[in-house]
């Protein structure tokens, strides 16, 4: 057995040394199975796009480019391993990742840690760069992301609620993740400030389906809205339900909800939904045209999610990065900091945090079926 | 809190509902430990192949099935679950008759993520359940009765009652109930047991199957890994009755709908549903260990 170890070693050692041009690996950590892997697996296939592109430009002579691809499931506890897996391999120079704020941030960890790059997309709980500034912080800051975040979306929602729909009293779930409940919180004290009333504010567990009890509940205190801070699985059948008990009030919800699947869910009951995005989704964005065609190109059948130009963009933010320092952890996250980059987001660059300028806000609403833009 | 006897009524018929799925899906789980003492942790996937296949055929009715769609939307659901589970038993379990009671187990849980990735390949995303082709409510005096919740419940107490009448008045039935009470005994008396555990296992997939199209109906929309939260439900709605006890289960399933849709909706946090649930379940327990209508009996040596 031990003979049958070593050998395996040995042949490992030898074509490691065999290689031609040398490695460069970019780790991309998504949820690729589990709730909401098909968001995941679009994330991955927009950062491999970008990666096979530079491949193909030859804009990296000295070295190959590869994506190493790690699952985390959107489960906290995976993605902790998953970085430890990924801080543990010497070739990987940065990650792209997590998906849910409540993976990212345990990960982020873990990463300072190692001093890699962390590039994200997708997950908006401010604390996420915030947390760098604290004095517990071990590491450079190394966190960078190019969307923007739940306060710029909770205030949003709740400026939205209480100016344009004049509502004044509002029933508030949430899915008592990082994500959900931090958004939730914030639209909550904004909307007090406002002057509104919180009727209730009650979490839900992720991964249940029968929300009919709850809304039986609600329905009684006569909200004028429903706010949930939470992804589309529990949303979708919140406001599905709520319809089918008699709860007509209006529906607001966070990003994650701008989603095929969200509308799949709730039905006919998705009419008339309002749903905040965070910047603008890619058929929106005149600078995203090229990237939605070259997606559809190499992945026939795929349908570009939400989030799959925010993906392309942060890979391609740390290729720029990498075309200018090389492959080096501490001078890619230097680099990155004095970085302006122009892209399918518009221009994008960092602020001490890591978190990008851009803090635009797309309201929609779903109308026969299909999100339709709010003015 | 002021609770008007309407939303009382609405809470109940909540709790049946989710009762009635939870029921069906514990037969499958109690009447497999019933004949073999062991788990099949792969049944919460007939439930979602049920649900998913049902899918599949409602396509070919757009605008929503109707009275005969539905039907036969049963029928293959309920057939196409019996026989994969008929097929599960065949490849993952029979193969291990005989071995410690950890092996068959660790199988079903293989068998389990074979079944959920095949299906994840093959649709990755949430897949929309066409509604029922009655919807909205009806009334009864002042209460507000929805369709669709009276056709879960009435059709999941069809199939409970037919599967009642099956056991204690036929012969199959009684043949099941013999190798039930003792496999080996009921072996000499000239009863094939082999057979009979496998209609056992394909009449819990065939419940399983139509609870995963109920299931479909009721919350409009099936994926992949839907099986595995109503699964540990039905497992526990299984256990508070008494595992291997087919009326057990179905008194289990009720009542643990019932005590979450109340417990959402009478406790202060209606988050404490869930603890509330396995509360009680801790105190049926405690003084119940073989569950409401579970039988004590004495562990072969």
């Amino acid at each position: 057995m031990r003979k049958f170890t070593l050998s395996l070693l040995a042949i490992g050692l030898l074509t490691s040394c065999q290689r031609g041009p040398r490695e460069v690996k970019i780790a991309i950590a998504e949820p690729l199975t589990g709730d909401i892997a098909a968001l995941g697996q679009g994330l991955k296939r927009a950062a491999v796009l970008a990666i096979e592109e530079a491949n193909a430009s030859g804009r990296f002579p000295e070295f190959k480019l590869r994506a190493v691809e790690f699952d985390d499931r959107s489960d906290p506890k995976e993605a902790v391993n998953v970085a430890n897996r990924i801080v543990s391999n010497p070739d990987i120079v940065a990650v792209v990742g997590h998906f849910n704020s409540g993976c990212s941030i345990p990960a982020s960890a873990v990463y300072a840690r190692a001093g890699l790059p962390m590039m994200n997309a997708g997950s908006s709980s401010p604390q996420l760069t915030l947390q760098q500034l604290s004095s517990h912080w071990t590491g450079p800051r190394n966190i960078f992301r190019v969307n923007t975040t739940d306060d710029a979306q909770g205030l949003f929602a709740a400026e939205f609620a209480a100016h344009s729909l004049k509502i004044k009293t509002v029933a508030i779930l949430h899915d008592k993740t990082a994500y959900g409940q931090g958004i939730a919180d914030v639209f909550q004290e904004k909307f007090k400030e406002l002057g509104g009333t919180v009727l209730s504010f009650d979490g839900v567990q992720t991964g249940d389906k029968d929300f009919k009890a709850l809304v039986t509940r609600i329905k009684p205190l006569g909200p004028e809205l429903l706010y949930f801070g939470g992804t589309y699985t529990e949303g979708g059948l919140i406001l599905r339900q709520a319809r089918e008990a008699g709860l007509q009030a209006p529906y607001l919800t966070g990003e994650i909800s701008y989603d095929p699947d969200f509308l799949r869910i709730a039905g006919g009951a998705a009419e008339g939904a309002f749903v905040t995005y965070l910047g603008r989704p890619p058929e929106l964005l005149d600078t995203a045209k090229l990237f939605i065609e070259k997606y559809r190109l190499a992945y026939p059948g795929s349908e570009v999610k939400a989030y799959d130009h925010y993906a392309y963009e942060v890979t391609n933010i740390l290729l720029s990065a990498m075309e200018k320092v090389g492959p080096d952890k501490a001078k890619i996250i230097d680099a990155l900091r004095t970085l302006t980059y122009e892209g399918v987001l518009g221009t994008t660059s960092f602020d001490e945090k890591g978190d990008t300028f851009n803090k635009t806000i797309t309201l929609f609403v779903v109308k026969d079926g299909k999100f339709v833009p709010h003015e | 809190m002021f609770v008007s006897g309407n939303v009382i009524f609405e809470q109940v018929l909540n709790g049946l509902t989710l009762g009635g799925i939870y029921a069906l899906i514990a037969l499958g789980y109690t009447m497999v430990y019933g004949v073999l003492r062991m788990i099949n942790f792969a049944h919460s996937e007939l439930f979602m192949l049920g649900a998913v296949g049902g899918w599949g055929l409602l396509a070919l009715w757009p605008g929503g099935a109707t009275l005969g769609g539905i039907c036969v939307i049963f029928f293959v659901a309920m057939v196409g679950s019996g026989l994969l589970a008929l097929f599960l038993n065949r490849v993952a379990y029979a193969p291990l008759r005989g071995s410690p009671r950890l092996t068959p187990l660790l199988s079903a849980i293989g068998a389990s993520l074979f079944l959920q990735n095949v299906v994840f390949l093959w649709r990755d995303s949430q897949l929309a359940f066409p509604p029922l082709f009655v919807s909205g409510h009806f009334h009864v005096g002042h209460l507000d009765v929805s369709f669709l919740q009276t056709f879960i419940i009435l059709i999941s107490i069809f199939l409970m009652v037919n599967l009642t009448l099956f056991i204690r008045k036929t012969r199959l039935g009684k043949a099941m109930r013999a190798v039930s009470q003792d496999a080996e005994t009921a072996e000499l008396m000239g009863i094939p047991v082999h057979r009979v555990v496998a209609l056992t296992f394909f009449i819990g997939g065939a419940l399983g199957g139509a609870a995963g199209v109920l299931n479909g109906l009721y919350y409009g929309s099936v994926k992949y890994n839907m099986g595995f939260a109503p699964g540990i439900k039905a497992f526990t709605s299984a256990v508070l009755g008494g595992i291997g006890s087919v009326p057990g289960a179905m008194l289990g399933g009720f009542l643990l709908g019932l005590l979450e849709s109340l417990g959402a909706g009478f406790l202060p946090k209606p988050e404490w549903k869930d603890v509330f649930a396995f509360v009680v379940l801790i105190i049926v327990l405690l003084f119940r260990p073989a569950g409401l209508l579970g039988k004590n009996r004495a562990e072969k040596v």
